[in-house]
């Protein structure tokens, strides 16, 4: 791993078009700000990490597993009721 | 009359866990259309249960951000279609939904993105109303 030293107000620039700016060191905490291009999605690592085991857990989960037909059948079952709270119009 | 082809949805950065797949499809999996798949074309063995969030959470309100946007192309809210994973748990027999990383495709232009709500309270596993057996 590349190791820098930055102060408050110093920047690094990653490639032709990221650069990240050290813009506030406080107590344990350190605001950065991040200029990027649109296609460049970030995120906190810890976040992402958790959106990424759900992703593979759900590729991994059942496809055919008897409880979403009994849910959509439970659910279909709610919106044919005419006064269900989700009484909406368009659905039949 | 023979169903169309399913449209294909391009998700140019690969989702999660997965960033080397981009082109999916979504197929029903039980008839009435709340439960679908998304499947991807580039490696059959990537898909997922997905549906809807509001049909179970009326309430739900994500916010793209503005990058989020961009990379969508998305000009206007009416072309967003959101849907999100469902994960069946084996052991308890439940099932929850991922309200923290939806998936966002602009119907006009069939791009997609699973945005990840950095800043929001949303639950990555949301217990199914409903799924009780």
């Amino acid at each position: 791993m590349l190791v820098l030293t930055r102060k408050a107000g110093e920047s690094i620039v990653i490639g032709n078009d990221v650069v990240i700016t050290v813009l506030e060191v406080r107590g344990g905490q350190i605001r950065i700000g991040i200029d990027a291009p649109r296609d460049i999605a970030v995120h906190r690592a810890e976040i992402y990490r958790q959106v990424m085991e759900a992703n593979q857990a759900a590729v991994r989960s059942e496809r055919d597993s008897p409880i979403l037909r009994t849910t959509a059948e439970s659910l279909t079952r709610l919106r044919s009721q005419p006064d269900s709270r989700r009484g909406d119009p368009d659905a039949s | 009359m023979t169903d169309p082809e399913p449209q294909v949805i391009v998700f140019e950065e690969g989702i999660p866990g997965f960033p080397d797949v981009r082109r999916f499809v979504l197929t029903d999996i039980v008839p009435d259309g709340i439960f679908q798949v998304l499947q991807c074309l580039d490696d059959p063995a990537v898909s997922l249960v997905v549906a809807v969030p509001w049909l179970f959470f009326p309430d739900y309100a994500p916010e793209l951000t503005e990058l989020d946007q961009a990379g969508l192309e998305l000009e206007r809210e009416e072309d967003a279609v959101v849907f999100c994973s469902v994960t069946i748990d084996p052991d308890s027999h439940t099932a929850t939904m991922n309200l923290l990383g939806p998936f966002i495709v602009n119907v006009r232009t069939l791009k997609g993105r699973q945005v990840v709500l950095t800043d929001s309270d949303h639950p990555l596993r949301a217990p199914l109303p409903l799924a009780v057996i």
